[in-house]
């Protein structure tokens, strides 16, 4: 029985200065090579459930596996993509993409070679001389995952990473980013508020609500690859999601009424 | 801070900022450039045609205020016998070196005690502190320490630096992108390294501006305590001799050279320096 890339087990978070959970108990797993989209609206402690797997924010209660080691910290097989690239504007593109083998102490010719050969999987060897400032916001997004590659990541972790993009960018990368994990299949781990995206990219969403944050239903996507953003199951697909997202709000804003109710009299 | 970050900025992109035509740019190019040189010295021109008007009414003892020709022919004569370049290369030197071991004393203290919450608690209030106090009070202590010399003016120069520039380190270090450091340490970055090749760079383009700062806070503490300390030798030393003899127009000169250094170490340097980091740092570009 092989081991789950990731597995979160009842992880829970409660922010400071708020009495709301910005997550409930939550668990799921994802298996080695697939790809997990966490869907839902602001709030719904996706990005928090990112930053739990990630290392950086620790969970107040239950616990996450990665690779069958408990996660204690950032790193070790695990890489991540922010929304805003998170670039080092001093470094070009060629350094920036280098940054992780160099914190790995990895030897200069072989961080060379790594670096030079993300850099063509993401189609950006022609700027690697270039500063942050001097590309497109598609083109920063682009290395921005090439740096995580280059760390050969069992799991990518992604964070709305398209998000900021216009929408023909959008729809470019998300296929790019199709064909990259199709050649390179790390476990993904992908938050975004776009259900089309979600849809088209992942083997199974998770469909997260808010107030407070949880799953709410899981959806596996039979859908052969490589997919097409148009086809019929997608939107269909999409459909569904956007019923249940709608009935989660219109259930949230009665238990709000009811309370309102309940505390006026 | 971030005024003089604009400042650079738009010095660096004002000739290029969309104006139509480049005809009729051209056209309008040279009164222009003179329109913006009279509006920059009218000032400076008025002060000196007054300074001039008043010693040539001879209303003003020449002792008390000589003429500007006067100052002119002095510094002339000081420069000419070599003695002012001597004392100006004396000073320069002890404030490049005062100033630079202040920065890198002021920069490494904040990098390497501003991660930590505990170290930063206890430190950064004692140094916003000293911060309150004129450095030249601390040159009797500095003179009982290091003798009535040029180490003890050299030391002062270099905590008139250390103070801001430290302060300016921390104050540097709490703008970093939180996102940034989150990409850091998960790639992997930690303790040394990270200090080195992320906090360092990433403050880098704050801490240009508080060089600025720590060069005039840096330039005072040295005047100051030159004059104190003559038996080096140096521009405040030459001021003193003045006074002392009672040569107005060599305490003018002196002041008149102190003035252009200020100006010249301002825009050759620290401007050019702003401009290439800014636009190295990506702060004036694409976004």
């Amino acid at each position: 029985m092989e081991q789950p890339a990731l597995r979160v087990s009842g992880a829970c978070k409660t922010y400071d200065r708020s009495d709301h959970a910005a997550l409930l108990p939550t668990s799921f797993e994802v298996a080695r090579g697939e790809f997990v989209s966490l869907v839902g609206p602001s709030g719904c402690g996706k990005s928090t459930l990112l930053g739990m797997i990630a290392g950086l924010l620790a969970p107040d209660e239950g616990s996450i596996e990665a690779l069958g080691k408990p996660v204690t910290g950032p790193g070790d097989g695990r890489a991540i993509v922010f929304q805003d690239a998170a670039l080092f504007p001093w470094l070009t593109v060629f350094h920036n993409v280098e940054y992780g083998l160099r914190a790995h102490k990895v030897p200069k010719a072989e961080r060379r070679e790594r670096v030079e050969n993300a850099l063509r999987l993401v189609h950006l060897d022609h700027v690697a001389d270039k500063h942050p400032y001097e590309l497109s916001g598609g083109m920063r997004q682009r290395a921005s995952i090439a740096r995580a590659l280059v760390m050969e990541p069992e799991i990518l972790l992604m964070d709305e990473p398209f998000s900021a993009l216009d929408a023909q960018t959008r729809t470019i990368l998300s296929d790019e980013l199709q064909r990259i994990w199709l050649e390179t299949r790390p476990a993904v781990v992908f938050v975004t508020h776009n259900l089309i995206e979600a849809a088209f990219l992942s083997d199974t969403v998770h469909l997260l609500s808010s107030g407070p944050g949880r799953i709410v239903k899981t959806y596996d996507v039979d859908i052969p690859r490589p997919r097409d953003e148009a086809d019929p199951a997608l939107l269909e697909l999409r459909h569904d999601m956007l019923d249940r997202l709608r009935a989660e709000v219109d259930d949230a804003a009665e238990r709000r009424a009811q309370v309102a109710e309940v505390s006026a009299l | 801070m971030s005024t003089a970050t604009g400042d650079g900025a738009a010095g660096g992109t004002g000739d290029t900022g969309g104006r139509p035509g480049a005809a009729t740019r051209a056209a309008r190019g040279a009164g222009a450039v003179a329109m913006d040189l009279f509006r920059k010295s009218w000032f400076v021109i008025l002060i000196l045609v007054v300074w001039w008007a008043v010693s040539a009414s001879g209303l003003v003892d020449p002792y008390k205020l000589p003429a500007p020709g006067d100052v002119l022919s002095t510094l002339g004569t000081l420069f000419t016998d070599r003695a002012l370049l001597d004392d100006l290369g004396a000073t320069l030197l002890r404030l490049v070196e005062g100033w630079a071991i202040g920065v890198v004393a002021g920069v490494l203290l904040g990098i390497l005690t501003g991660g930590s919450r505990f170290l930063e608690d206890g430190i950064r209030p004692v140094i916003a502190g000293l911060q309150a106090v004129p450095t030249i009070a601390f040159l009797p202590l500095a003179i009982l320490w290091f003798g009535f010399n040029g180490t003890a003016v050299l030391a002062i120069t270099a905590f008139g630096t250390f103070k801001p520039m430290a302060l300016a380190t921390y104050g540097a270090m709490h703008q970093i992108s939180p996102t940034l450091m989150m990409a850091g340490r998960a790639l992997g970055a930690r303790g040394l390294f990270m200090q080195r090749t992320l906090i360092f760079p990433a403050i880098v383009p704050s801490l240009v501006t508080g060089l600025k700062m720590g060069w005039s806070f840096a330039w005072r503490a040295l005047m100051a305590a030159e004059i104190v300390v003559t038996g080096a030798a140096g521009l405040g030393g030459v001021l003193e001799l003045g006074r002392e003899i009672g040569a107005i127009d060599v305490v003018m000169a002196v002041i008149l050279v102190i003035l252009v250094v200020g100006i010249v170490t301002e825009q050759l340097f620290f401007t050019r320096l702003e401009r290439w980091v800014n636009r190295r740092w990506g702060l004036v570009g694409a976004r």
